[in-house]
C-alpha cells in the first residue's frame, strides 16, 4: 500500500501546542471517563427520587448540582446522560462518515456521471431542512436509539461526502494510483486499499466536527420531547426543566452547560486537528 | 462613459436573468426528489399510513374510510401512488388536515409568514453582528478584541439554541422584565409593528447568534486572506487609506465566502427556527410541526418538509444573485 509522506510526530507535537486543542481534548477525556464510569459513581439509578425537590446548587453538600423538580440528584443524572449524549454523538458520527466516505469516494473516484448524480443528491439532502428531516424520521418510524442515530447521520454526511470527493479527485491521477492501474489491480481495491488510507486525514478531522452537530441535533430532539424515553440525555434534562425556570432555572442551565462545553471541545479538537494537518492554515 | 456603464448594467440583468432561469430549472429535480424522499418516508411507516391516520382521527366510518382509501389511491400499485402524489403536490394539494380542519396547504400558508419573520430577522442580525466581529478581529487582528471575539464566537458556536433562549428568558424576562416570555404580540393589545419587535427581539437573539458566530469566524480568515492580495497593495500603493482600502476594497470581496455560507445554510436556518419556536410560543412552521409531530398528523408533517424545501431553494436563488451582484466577475454555472 502506497502511502504518502505523512510525518506523525510532527503531527502531534503541532497539535499539542495547541493550547485550546490540548484543553479540548482533556475535557473530553474527563467526560468521556464520566461515561463510562458512571455506574461506578452512581450504581443506582439516576431517574431514582432521593431528595427534596428543588434544592439549589450548594444548598445541600449531598447534591452538588442540586435536585430537580421530583427530587432527583442532577450531578448523577448529568453523569448518566453523558453516556447517551455521546453514544449517540459517536454513533451518528459513524454513520454519517460511513455514507460520505462511501459517496465522495465513488464520486470523486469515478467522475462523469456517477459523480453528477452524487453531487445532486448531496445537494438534496441539503436542501431538506435538517432537523425537521430528523423529526419527520423519528416521528414515523419511532424514537428509538437507532432511529435517531440513522436519522442524524442521514442529515450529516453531505460535508463528509464533499470533502472525501475533492480528496480522490486530488489522488486519483497521481503516480501511485497510476502504477496501481498499470499492475492490473481493480477499482475496488484501489479506492479501499490505495487512495482511501491517504484521503482520510482531512475526513478524520470533519468527523470529530461532525461528532459536535450530531449531540446538537440529538439534544435538540430530547428537548423536543422525541428522544428515546428510555435515555435520559443531556437534551432531555434541558427539556424537563422548562417549566420551572421562573422558581429554579438552573434546573434547565447546568445541562445546557454540559452540552455547551462538550460541543466547545469537540470543536477546539477539530480546530487543533486542523491546523496541525494543515500548518500553513494557522492563525487564519 | 455613460452609454458604457448602462450597456454594463442591461448586460449584468441578462446575465442575472439567465442566471435565474438555469436556477429554476435545476429546481425541478431537487423537488421531485424531496417529494420522492417523503414518497419512501410514508411507505416505511410502520402499519399502513390510512390506518395511522384513521386511528389518530377517530375515523371509524367506513364509508369514510372507503373514501380515504380511494383519495390517497391505496388499491394502485407503487409506481402509480408515487406518479399520483407527485402530480397532487405539483398542485399544491396536499391533503386535508383534520386537526385543523383546512387543508395542510392552508394551514402551512398561515403560519408561513411568523417564521419567514423570525428568519429574516435572524439572519439579518447574524450577518451584522458577525461581519461586524470579524471585521473588527481581523483589523485588530492579534490584540484582545481579536481574542474577544474568537472567544465569544466560540462560545455561541457551541451553545445549543434552544437553551440559549431559555438562558435569554431567564435574564431578560424573569430576572429583569424587560421582554416578554413568548409569543408574538401582546394579548388584547393593538398588535401593532413595536410590540412584535418587541418579542421578535430575544428569539432573534437565540437563533441568530448561532450563525453570527460563524460569520465572524469565517470572515475574520477572509478578510485576513484578501488584504494579502495583489489588488489591495496596489490600492495602498496608490495613496489610498487604510480603512477606505479596507471598506471599499477587501470588505467587499472577503463577503463573498460568508454569502456561499449564507446560502449553504438556509436549511440549517429554517430547521433551527423550529426550535426556537417552540421555546418561544412562537406562532409560525416550527409550532404548527410540533403540534402535527405530537399528534403523529403526518400530512402537515410531510407538507412542511416539502415546502420548506421550497423555501429552501428560492433563497438559495436569491443569495446566488446577491453573490453575482457582489462579484460580477464570477459566471455562476
Amino acid at each position: 500500500m502506497a502511502r504518502l509522506e505523512f510525518p506523525r510526530l510532527e503531527f502531534v507535537g503541532r497539535f499539542s501546542r495547541n493550547r485550546g486543542a490540548l484543553l479540548g481534548a482533556c475535557l473530553i477525556l474527563v467526560v468521556a471517563l464520566a461515561a463510562l464510569l458512571a455506574p461506578l459513581f452512581f450504581p443506582a439509578d439516576p431517574l431514582r427520587i432521593v431528595g427534596t425537590p428543588e434544592l439549589w446548587p450548594g444548598e445541600d453538600p449531598a447534591f452538588p448540582l442540586g435536585t430537580d423538580s421530583l427530587g432527583r440528584d442532577i450531578l448523577a443524572m448529568i453523569v448518566h446522560g453523558a453516556r447517551a449524549t455521546l453514544l449517540i454523538g459517536l454513533c451518528a458520527s459513524a454513520v454519517a462518515t460511513l455514507i460520505g466516505v462511501t459517496v465522495g469516494a465513488i464520486a470523486g473516484y469515478f467522475g462523469g456521471w456517477v459523480d453528477e448524480v452524487a453531487m445532486r443528491a448531496a445537494e438534496l439532502f441539503q436542501t431538506i431542512p435538517n432537523l425537521i428531516f430528523v423529526l419527520t424520521i423519528v416521528v414515523i418510524l419511532g424514537s428509538t436509539l437507532t432511529n435517531i442515530v440513522i436519522a442524524i447521520g442521514i442529515v450529516s454526511w453531505t460535508s463528509i461526502a464533499r470533502m472525501t470527493r475533492a480528496e480522490f479527485l486530488a489522488l486519483r491521477d497521481r503516480e501511485f494510483v497510476q502504477a496501481c492501474r498499470a499492475m492490473g489491480m481493480g477499482n475496488g481495491r484501489i479506492i479501499v486499499g490505495e487512495i482511501l488510507p491517504n484521503a482520510l486525514p482531512p475526513v478524520i478531522v470533519l468527523s470529530s466536527l461532525v461528532v459536535a452537530g450530531a449531540i446538537l441535533f440529538e439534544s435538540a430532539v430530547s428537548f423536543l420531547g422525541l428522544g428515546d424515553p428510555n435515555l435520559a440525555s443531556w437534551g432531555r434534562l434541558v427539556g424537563d426543566g422548562r417549566q420551572l425556570i421562573r422558581s429554579s432555572w438552573y434546573i434547565c442551565a447546568i445541562p445546557g452547560v454540559a452540552i455547551m462545553l462538550t460541543v466547545l471541545c469537540l470543536n477546539l479538537i477539530g480546530d487543533g486537528l486542523n491546523d496541525a494537518l494543515n500548518p500553513k492554515l494557522r492563525d487564519r | 462613459m455613460a452609454s458604457i456603464t448602462s450597456t454594463g448594467t442591461s448586460s449584468r440583468q441578462l446575465a442575472a436573468l439567465k442566471l435565474l432561469r438555469r436556477r429554476l430549472i435545476q429546481a425541478v429535480p431537487l423537488m421531485l426528489g424531496v417529494v420522492v424522499i417523503n414518497f419512501c418516508l410514508i411507505q416505511l411507516a410502520p402499519g399502513s399510513f390510512l390506518e395511522l391516520m384513521t386511528a389518530e382521527n377517530q375515523v371509524s366510518d367506513p364509508a369514510t374510510v372507503a373514501l380515504l382509501r380511494k383519495t390517497y389511491g391505496l388499491e394502485d400499485p407503487v409506481w402509480l401512488q408515487l406518479l399520483k402524489y407527485i402530480w397532487a403536490l405539483a398542485h399544491f394539494d396536499f391533503g386535508f388536515s383534520y386537526r385543523q380542519n383546512m387543508p395542510v396547504i392552508d394551514a402551512i400558508w398561515i403560519n408561513l409568514p411568523a417564521t419567514l419573520l423570525l428568519m429574516v430577522s435572524s439572519i439579518t442580525l447574524a450577518l451584522a453582528v458577525g461581519v461586524a466581529a470579524g471585521v473588527v478581529a481581523s483589523v485588530k487582528v492579534r490584540t484582545f478584541w481579536d481574542s474577544l471575539v474568537s472567544v465569544a464566537a466560540m462560545f455561541f458556536f457551541a451553545a445549543p439554541s434552544f437553551w440559549l433562549g431559555i438562558m435569554l428568558i431567564v435574564l431578560f424576562s424573569v430576572k429583569l422584565g424587560w421582554l416578554p416570555v413568548g409569543g408574538m404580540a401582546t394579548i388584547g393589545g393593538g398588535g401593532g409593528v413595536l410590540d412584535i419587535l418587541h418579542h421578535l427581539l430575544l428569539p432573534t437573539l437565540a437563533l441568530g447568534l448561532f450563525y453570527a458566530a460563524i460569520y465572524a469566524r469565517v470572515m475574520r480568515s477572509s478578510m485576513l486572506e484578501v488584504a494579502q492580495l495583489d489588488f489591495v497593495r496596489t490600492a495602498r500603493a496608490k495613496g489610498l487609506s487604510r480603512n477606505k482600502v479596507t471598506i471599499a476594497h477587501v470588505l467587499r470581496n472577503a463577503l463573498l465566502p460568508v454569502v456561499t455560507i449564507l446560502g449553504v445554510q438556509m436549511g440549517t436556518v429554517l430547521a433551527g427556527s423550529v426550535v426556537i419556536e417552540s421555546v418561544f410560543s412562537w406562532p409560525g412552521i416550527g409550532s404548527l410541526l410540533f403540534d402535527s409531530v405530537s399528534s403523529r398528523n403526518y400530512p402537515v408533517v410531510l407538507g412542511i418538509m416539502v415546502l420548506g424545501s421550497l423555501v429552501v431553494i428560492a433563497a438559495n436563488i436569491a443569495v446566488d444573485l446577491v453573490y453575482m451582484w457582489l462579484d460580477p466577475r464570477i459566471e455562476i454555472r
